[in-house]
């Protein structure tokens, strides 16, 4: 008597057993999505979204979308550092982007990913907080980032970095003076480059970010929410634009050989000198 | 405030800058004969873009936008309602969460949610409760999330909230009564009354102090809300014909509040027709 077979339909298996459904494909060298192993899916970065925010971008990385506003207050310097403004940036990872994310207090993740892109930004110097003075002592611009997931497919880093740097190459803010205790900036008319200065960044970092698979010794570009789920770990890379490492982050228990570490700065290098193309152009 | 420690820290309180309009500086009054956007007439909504299906993930989704105003809303469910032990009931509930980005509104707002976000919620689930079929979902839960990604008036936010919230619940396949269509229209005075100005004045006489009839503007934006004397949000479902909710503000005499209605009500059927097309492109999209 032979032994019955069991077959199932695709959605099934991959329901059933997600990583060898996963397996199938790479062993063929493309993903369940149609993409190659090395491929990012089509970004699209707009400028100048958010009208009551200083600056604004929405990036869009396949389907995760990404809408990042700046606001500019004014506060009190720190004693150690009375010349220094603040650049705060947080990732908002809400329960309408995906159904992983739990209504309340930041989740582990968007604090990683916080905490992450703030080292970024800081340990490479982007702004210069110098500039953010008004008043030494006394006042000081504080710069409130924030970057809101509207929809979650995905490679949060890549897309919530890139809509940070470019509302942050979008900041417009009034030209204050200080009076006795006072900012005032002034208000109606058009803000033009009289009455309104905008940011130096010192470099633009943007990252590359790939799913590590440690069983089947996979690299994959891009990971979309399935393939995160079962992948042993990411590394993201973010490099500015002169080709410089700005940030190595590794989350997850997987392990990587040092020649595919090396093939994925040289990736990340085109990636970033795409994305930095898309960025420029619209 | 208690410094947030799951995020990245800024300093313990900062302030928005003190902003001075030049001397010679016209903002915008009601006493000019136009609306703040020249093009509108009292009676005309901003024109409104909806689109459905952006979030992947969720069961349903939709956007909206009237011109400035932005909002986003994700619908996840039925799910199965985690606390079993809460006793069994045999309608499903529906959960609204609404949520402005820190970046929406002319002065920053905070990132946990406070009680102004908190009563919004509850009037959109009210809003919303009557046209959802929940008997056929029992020990089951709707969630509704909306984040507001811009805001440019705050009866317009409530409306538009309403619009996009029911056109995610269609999208999500949920079994209603009819949709929610959502508007808002303010009562503005265009006159100075004459008691209280010179002789300046060349609007209608006005029969005592105060008593001037303001004008009704639909769908007003934050300059025309600064000079309201009251508002109404209205929450009507066009098919059945039957309001689900209305939030009244301000002081208005009788007649002018059945008139604002009325007027409302109209609107929504306009946008019952927008809404109408939206959930119709998504389905040619599939």
């Amino acid at each position: 008597m032979a032994t019955p077979a069991f077959t199932f339909t695709p959605s099934t298996f991959q329901k059933l057993h997600p990583a060898e459904f996963f397996r199938r494909f790479t062993t063929e060298g493309v993903r369940p999505d149609g993409r190659l192993l090395d491929a990012f899916r089509p970004t699209t970065v707009h400028h100048g979204v958010i009208s009551t925010a200083n600056g604004s971008a929405m990036v869009r990385i396949g389907g995760t979308t990404v809408v990042c506003g700046v606001k500019a207050e004014v506060a009190e310097p720190k004693l150690d550092a009375p010349d220094q403004g603040y650049l705060v940036p947080n990732v908002e990872l809400s329960p309408m982007c995906s159904s992983k994310f739990r209504p309340g207090p930041p989740s582990e993740q968007a604090q990683a990913v916080s905490e992450a892109i703030n080292r970024v930004l800081k340990e490479s110097k982007v702004l210069d907080l110098k500039d953010l003075c008004i008043e030494e002592g006394k006042a000081v611009w504080v710069l409130y980032v924030d970057a809101v997931c509207v929809a979650y497919d995905g490679n949060i880093f890549d897309a919530a970095l890139a809509a940070i740097m470019a509302a942050l190459n979008n900041v417009r803010i009034r030209k204050p003076t200080y009076q006795e205790g006072t900012i005032k900036v002034s208000g109606g008319s058009t803000a033009t480059d009289e009455n309104s200065f905008t940011l130096k960044l010192a470099r633009t970092p943007l990252s590359a970010t790939f799913a590590i698979f440690d069983t089947t010794l996979t690299i994959l570009a891009d990971p979309n929410v399935t393939e995160e789920t079962i992948s042993d770990g990411q590394i993201s890379i973010a490099l500015d634009e002169t080709g410089q490492l700005c940030g190595v982050t590794k989350i997850g228990a997987a392990s990587c050989s040092q020649s595919a570490m090396k093939d994925c700065v040289q990736s990340a290098k085109k990636r970033t000198q795409q994305l930095r193309n898309i960025m420029n152009q619209q | 405030m208690a410094a947030d420690r799951k995020r990245v820290a800024g300093p313990e309180s900062s302030v928005a800058p003190l902003v001075e309009y030049p001397i010679d500086y016209q903002s915008w009054t009601p006493f000019t004969e136009t609306r703040h956007d020249s093009h509108r007439q009292p009676e005309d909504l901003r024109p409104i873009y909806l689109k459905t299906g952006l979030i992947s993930e969720a069961n349903g989704s939709a956007y909206i936008e009237l011109e400035k105003t932005k909002l986003t809303c994700g619908v996840y469910g039925p799910r199965p309602v985690k606390r079993a032990g809460q006793g069994f009931s045999d309608r499903g509930t529906l959960n609204c969460e609404i949520k402005f980005a820190t970046f929406s509104c002319v002065k920053r707002r905070g990132t946990m949610r406070d009680a102004q976000e908190k009563e919004l919620s509850q009037i959109l689930s009210q809003g919303l409760t009557p046209a959802v079929r929940l008997e056929l979902f029992p020990k089951s839960n709707v969630d509704i999330y909306i984040t507001v990604l811009e805001s440019d008036g705050w009866g317009s936010c409530i409306a538009a909230a309403f619009t996009v919230a029911s056109v995610a619940l269609a999208h999500a396949g949920i079994e209603m009564l009819d949709l929610v269509a959502g508007c808002s229209a303010s009562y503005i005075p265009t006159s100075i009354p004459s008691s209280a100005s010179t002789s300046e004045s060349t609007s209608e006489s006005s029969e005592g102090a105060g008593s001037i009839t303001p004008q009704i503007f639909m769908d007003a934006d934050l300059e025309e809300e600064k000079f309201q004397q009251g508002s109404i949000v209205l929450a009507y479902m066009p098919s059945l014909n039957q309001t689900t909710h209305v939030l009244q503000t301000g002081k208005a005499e009788g007649a002018i509040i059945s008139q604002s209605v009325e007027h409302c009500v109209e609107a929504c059927n306009k946008i019952f027709a927008v809404m109408n097309h939206a959930l119709l492109e998504s389905i040619d999209q599939k």
